[in-house]
């Protein structure tokens, strides 16, 4: 059942074509000349041309793959499989289709024929020897086909013709330039694709919205099978069960119709008088009714009464949209407040909530005690509204909401301007507390340089002295040697051992220990350097 | 065929039945519209005259670009007939080089009929016949003649 909801396309713009396209059409359409056949050949018809543009054929050619997906499936009307409903005049009938001209041309003959029948004839003959079906006259390419006087083209506009369609039941019968119209927009009963997707057969316009009727059921009456699409007009013309006696007045009519006739016609079926709306309680049958009308107040004052019931159910519905607004308009106005007012968030009684409403003895208290008076408002821009009943609704305390708003707005922009220079009085004053502590930091930093410098310089000279210790040291043990390898290796290792601390260095010997020596030098020069 | 073919098939058998020609019978066939069957009286005033002639009229796909084809298929002594089991008939407006797209059927049943009254030995199909009509007239009524009461009674 989804395929009920498919859309149904909006009525205005239906109406939308119609209007513009009837304007297009209004008035006489101009004399056509060749070029512009020229150009129709060539480029094909502009949807929406011109107003003097040939209707039909302008019609019927721009047939607009665009128009017809956006229909669905609509093809355009066949000019020469039309039902004229009179026998049209035997000077509008083309020699070649033998129907009224549909787009006709003029050859230098005098001969008239359809555009396209012209062009079907000119099909089988060779290229530059085209001649008159007719006639033979040889045709000039270049100048013919001709256009046709405007009178002819107006009379077949105005032939009337029967939809397309009429064989399904569309009783449409109109003058021939509105059927391109009707085919296209209007006719209710113009073959389109099911609305189901997965249905692909035809279906009438008019059964779109019901959904894909393309399924069996059984008449309830005859309970013959057939497809939904057909019930009704089984049910109408072919079923065998399909009149009924009416139960109140037995007149035969057809079942559909029964509920219809007994609801609204029936002369013997009970109905209330129609002044029940006002307390009116007889009913009879509706013979007798319609009789005790003409007596009866009530059903002479039924008629206003109802009026007066619809309009105030309009209001109502009417009003219910605005209750709901007013209720979204006050929030978003309260909302507002809050943002502007934090502090004031939680005050009930602030002005801004209910502006409009002085009557209220608390709305205007006294100011409390605010400990940053500054985001206030200035006292001034709330005037203490008037506790006179009389005056409040006249004069609420602002002269309108606008202005209120605008106050509100132009004590926010001094507070802002008052932030802005708080703010870089702020900014130069951190700057400057940063500069004198950084110059203090340099200071200090030297300070502990040039102590560090003092440092390095007495360990200097404590490595040059223990190197110097050391050398005097190797020199006695080298005497020693000399006595007994094996005792020195031992004393060796033994002095290995005992001095732990300094082995590293007098280990590696002076050679292997210069380096870092050197190096830290060098990161002392470096630091200095600084 | 195209629709439109189709529906002037349908208006020329319409105007035919509206105005029909003395002697001539058409049977048509919604379901096939391009193949008519004619039943046709010889003239009185012909040597034909007591005979019963069926032909067909076959409409090309290319109608009414193209002629329609007709043929006798009741045999038929006569100079414009083919004297085969075709019994074809070209001439006149029925040649495809003469026949013009405003020509209508029911031309062609005048045509017919005309030459079934008056044949066109100089337009023949069937030189030795159109030679008996020319030189022998006697002779050819009488083959003709002949010929009715054998094939078109
Ligand atoms: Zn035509
Ligand atoms: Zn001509
Ligand atoms: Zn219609
Ligand atoms: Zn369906
Ligand atoms: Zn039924
Ligand atoms: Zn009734
Ligand atoms: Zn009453």
């Amino acid at each position: 059942m989804s395929s009920a909801s498919q859309p149904i396309p909006p009525p205005n713009d239906r109406r939308g074509s119609r209007s513009s396209r009837s304007s297009s059409n209004a008035g006489f359409p101009e004399p056509m000349n060749s070029s512009d056949i020229a150009a129709s050949e060539s480029s094909g018809f502009v949807v929406g041309g011109p107003p003097g543009s040939p209707s039909p054929l302008a019609l019927r050619a721009s047939t607009s793959p665009h128009r017809r997906k956006s229909r669905g499936a609509r093809i355009p009307p066949d000019f020469h499989l039309l039902d004229y409903v009179n026998t049209p005049d035997s000077n509008l009938i083309c020699l070649i289709c033998h129907c009224p001209f549909d787009r006709p041309v003029r050859l230098a003959c005098e001969h008239y024929f359809c555009r396209i029948c012209l062009d079907h004839a000119w099909d089988a003959q060779p290229e530059g020897c085209k001649t008159c079906p007719t006639c033979r006259h040889k045709v000039d390419a270049d100048e013919e086909p001709l256009p046709v006087p405007k009178i002819l083209e107006r009379m077949l506009d105005e032939l009337l013709v029967r939809c397309p369609n009429s064989k399904l039941g569309c009783p449409w019968v109109e003058q021939r330039s509105n059927l391109e119209n009707h085919v296209m927009l209007y006719c209710e009963y113009a073959l389109v694709e099911c609305p189901a997707s997965d249905c692909r057969l035809p279906v009438s316009q008019k059964d779109c919205h019901k959904g894909c009727l393309h399924y069996s059921v059984s008449c309830d009456n005859c309970h013959t099978s057939l497809l939904r699409k057909d019930l009704e007009d089984h049910q109408r013309a072919t079923c065998q069960f399909r009149f009924a006696p009416c139960p109140h007045c037995s007149a035969e009519l057809l079942r559909l119709d029964l509920n219809a006739h007994i609801n609204d016609v029936c002369p013997k079926a009970t109905v209330q008088c129609p002044g029940s709306i006002v307390g009116c309680k007889y009913s009879a049958e509706r013979e007798t009714v319609a009789e005790h009308e003409t007596a009866c107040p009530m059903a002479t004052m039924a008629p206003f009464f109802r009026d007066q019931q619809a309009r105030i159910e309009r209001n109502e519905a009417r009003f219910e949209p605005l209750v709901r607004k007013v209720g979204i308009l006050e929030d978003g106005l309260s909302n507002i407040t809050n943002m502007l007012y934090p502090a004031n968030a939680n005050d009930s009684s602030f002005p801004v909530t209910n502006p409009l409403d002085s009557n209220n003895p608390d709305a205007f208290p006294p100011a409390p005690l605010m400990p940053t008076p500054d985001f206030r408002l200035p006292p001034a821009s709330f005037p203490p509204a008037p506790h006179n009943n009389d005056q409040s609704h006249s004069q609420p305390p602002f002269d309108s909401q606008i202005h209120h708003l605008l106050t509100l707005h132009d004590s926010l922009r001094d507070e802002l301007s008052r932030v802005a220079s708080a703010l870089s009085e702020l900014e130069g004053r951190t700057s400057m507390m940063i500069m004198n502590e950084n110059q203090r930091v340099k200071e200090e930093m030297l300070h502990t340089n040039a102590a560090i410098n003092g440092m390095r310089v007495q360990l200097h000279w404590l490595m040059s002295a223990t190197l110097h210790q050391r050398t005097s040291a190797s020199a006695s043990s080298s005497a020693t040697r000399a006595g007994g390898s094996a005792s020195a290796s031992g004393s060796g290792r033994s002095s290995a051992s005992g001095t732990p601390t300094t082995g590293g260095a007098t280990m590696r010997g002076p050679a292997v220990g210069m380096p870092p020596l050197r190096r830290l030098s060098d990161s002392i020069r470096q630091d200095t350097k600084l | 065929m195209s629709t439109g073919a189709k529906k002037r098939i349908l208006r020329e058998y319409a105007e035919c039945q509206n105005d029909p020609l003395p002697g001539v019978k058409i049977n048509f066939d919604e379901q096939n519209m391009t193949k008519w069957e004619i039943l046709m009286d010889g003239p009185d005033q012909s040597v034909y005259a007591g005979g019963h002639y069926k032909l067909e009229i076959n409409f090309p796909n290319e109608y009414p670009f193209k002629p329609p084809v007709v043929s006798f298929k009741t045999k038929i002594y006569h100079p414009n007939v083919s004297n085969d089991d075709k019994g074809s008939m070209c001439l006149g407006l029925l040649r495809p080089e003469e026949w013009k797209p405003p020509n209508k059927v029911i031309s062609v049943l005048h045509l017919i009929r005309n030459l079934l009254i008056e044949p066109n030995p100089d337009d023949a199909i069937e030189l030795s016949i159109a030679n008996d009509y020319k030189t022998n007239r006697a002779e050819f009524d009488k083959t003709a003649k002949d010929w009715v009461k054998r094939y078109a009674k």
